[in-house]
């Protein structure tokens, strides 16, 4: 589903403090998979991520998405590509504070041109999975920083992207709340058939992923199926 | 996708709700007081003209060729009385007169001025300009040995009603003629001309006096709804000098167009504090939600909506605060056309202009239409800079500030 050939990148190249981010990349992500990528701060996990989740670019290598190289499309092509195939999770939730909680879960789907009553349908199932259903028409900064998060999700899942990249999504919240969102996208991962990234270095979500790919550097330095 | 990005501006602009209402309330008291100011000096400006032409030419008048420049009585019209009746069967003519104008010396018995004496068909000129609504004092009353005269000469010469003087000009035959005139009114046109150095007789009298005929007179003057009619009467009559208004008072034509330069000064004043608040407000909301519009380019939104609800945004605080400033601009408007502005204490100094102690204003739908307008062209080019902003904003940097 994605795979990434000999992927390198270079923080402020060619100035003193240049940064090697991303060391000779090569990974397959399968369709369905849920994967981590670990890693101490500063290892390029979250770089990682962004050039898989076509918002940042690569110095070199190739990234294929289904088959098809995204690493050279332009930024309109790129955008296309995260609207249509692609679900993001923020670690600062990131919700738009004037739409209501249905409002924000339907944004993509919006976007994407799907009918009102598609929007509405989805909603209410993404929502229901996710115990949100009750917060539907409430606003964002009603909510409960766990919640938000849990808005947050619903909205990258709602439009079925093919897959979703969670930078850090539990940074922000307590142990308990994390682990019922960890259970929620676990249970996505499993009931919608949606691949899962995270970016973390929550032992909460290595303990619950299939598969930890371990960064150092910007370098591939373990990667283990569970 | 159109109707969530309105109502995101709209819910948008209430998210800094006192920022917002200071910025609407900033555009509609300074497009109230700006339309109030152009209603001012248009009214001014249109009231003197109003004015000019009711007492004066008319919207167009004939004389007899040399007779503007030399001013004497053998340059008359000879058929003025059918050159008029011919003229007041053209379509679009309103009303006509006929005047017959002499120059000399009006006198008292201490004092002596230079005066020239109008003869006019008071019921005429009352059709004409409403004559009689010009009347200060006295009586407006024209019979034989009767006389109407300006405010101004008849504060130079002490004249009271009842006041007698003599007129004294030469007449056709070259003769040095004086006549004896009780007076009966005394008039305030605001047409300099007239209220410093004019004397009105029936035009019956000054015929009599002159030793002209009725048939003649020195001024046909002419108020019309067609603006062309002066093309046809040029044709019409070759023989005649024919002048439009602005070109007989080219004072007013430049006082209209130092009007206009008030009036587009005071516009782009007032259109640059409107352009500024927008600007400001717009610019301050549009850092303070970078990270919002970051995500949203993240998750796949087209710059195009993001666009699209900027402008939306600032055209909601423009629209409102025009609508208010509409409304309260009206008020003003409506106020000072009714009630008039009182400037009595500079009377003298205005009524040396031509100018009235009460000015009463105007109201002109196009003074809110180009607002209108031009507060879009403002909007628009207020969300200018803070899209070129999210323009070059890099998702990435965006994100990175979260953590």
């Amino acid at each position: 589903m994605i795979k990434l050939q000999g992927v390198n990148k270079y923080f402020f190249r060619g100035e003193p403090r240049e940064v090697y981010a991303l060391r000779d990349i090569n990974l397959t992500i399968e369709e369905g998979e849920f994967t981590l990528f670990g890693g101490a701060s500063g290892c390029g996990k979250t770089t990682l991520l962004n050039v898989i989740g076509a918002l940042d670019g690569c110095e070199s290598g190739k990234i294929y998405f289904d088959e098809k190289e995204i690493s050279s499309l332009d930024e309109d092509a790129r955008t296309t590509l995260r609207l249509n195939e692609l679900g993001f999770v923020f670690q600062a939730y990131n919700l738009v504070p004037v739409l209501s909680v249905e409002e924000n879960i339907g944004f993509i789907m919006r976007l994407r041109g799907f009918s009102d009553e598609e929007i509405r349908r989805r909603v209410l199932e993404v929502a229901t999975l996710l115990k949100i259903e009750d917060k539907l028409k409430s606003l964002p900064n009603a909510l409960s920083g766990g919640q938000q998060q849990r808005v947050a999700v619903a909205r990258a899942v709602a439009a079925k992207p093919k897959i979703i990249l969670a930078d850090e999504p539990t940074a922000n919240l307590d142990s308990n709340n994390s682990q019922i969102l960890m259970n929620m996208m676990k249970e996505l991962n499993e009931k919608e058939g949606v691949s899962i990234l995270f970016a973390s270095h929550d032992e909460l979500i290595m303990k619950s992923v299939k598969r930890v790919i371990t960064l150092n550097d910007g370098a591939i330095v373990d990667d283990c199926k569970q | 996708m159109y109707r969530l990005i309105l109502k995101m501006a709209y819910k948008n602009m209430f998210l800094r709700v006192h920022r917002t209402l200071l910025v609407i309330t900033m555009i509609a008291v300074s497009m109230s007081m700006m339309l109030g100011i152009q209603g001012l000096y248009d009214g001014m400006a249109e009231n003197m003209i109003e004015k000019n032409k009711r007492s004066g030419s008319g919207d167009i008048a004939l004389f007899a060729k040399e007779y503007r420049v030399q001013k004497e009585l053998k340059y008359r019209v000879k058929n003025a009385s059918s050159i008029k009746e011919e003229i007041e069967n053209i379509k679009g003519v309103e009303a006509a007169v006929l005047r017959l104008k002499a120059e000399g010396l009006l006198s008292t018995a201490r004092k002596s001025s230079f005066a020239f004496m109008q003869g006019m068909d008071l019921e005429g000129e009352n059709r004409f300009g409403r004559f009689e609504e010009f009347l200060k004092e006295g009586e407006m009353r024209l019979e034989k040995g009767d006389a109407i005269i300006g405010l101004e000469l008849a504060k130079t010469l002490k004249l009271q009603i009842g006041s007698k003087v003599v007129f004294s000009t030469q007449d056709i035959r070259g003769e040095i003629n004086s006549i004896a005139l009780k007076i009966r009114g005394i008039v305030q046109t605001t047409n300099i001309e007239l209220d410093n150095s004019a004397i009105f007789v029936d035009i019956g009298e000054m015929h009599r006096f002159l030793g002209t005929n009725e048939e003649e007179a020195t001024q046909i003057a002419i108020i019309c709804k067609d603006e062309k009619l002066i093309e046809k009467l040029v044709i019409k009559y070759p023989e005649l000098e024919i002048k439009s208004f602005l070109e007989l008072k080219p004072t007013m034509k430049m006082m209209q167009d130092v009007m206009l330069i008030f009036n587009s000064i005071t516009f782009f004043i007032v259109m640059s504090v409107v352009f500024v608040g927008i600007f400001g407000v717009m610019y301050v909301s549009v850092l303070d939600r970078i990270r919002e519009f970051g995500i949203m380019i993240s998750v796949g939104m087209r710059y195009k909506y993001i666009r699209v609800q900027i402008f939306f945004e600032a055209l909601f605080v423009g629209i409102i605060g025009y609508l208010s400033g509409a409304v309260l601009g009206a008020i003003i408007l409506l106020y000072i056309k009714n009630h008039g502005v009182d400037l009595s204490s500079f009377s003298d100094a205005l009524e040396m202009w031509g100018y009235e102690a009460v000015i009463h204003g105007t109201i002109k739908i196009s003074y809110f239409t180009t607002t209108f307008a031009a507060i879009i062209a403002a909007s628009f080019f207020s969300i200018l800079i803070p899209l070129r902003k999210i323009k070059k904003l890099n998702p990435i940097e965006v994100i990175k500030a979260d953590k």
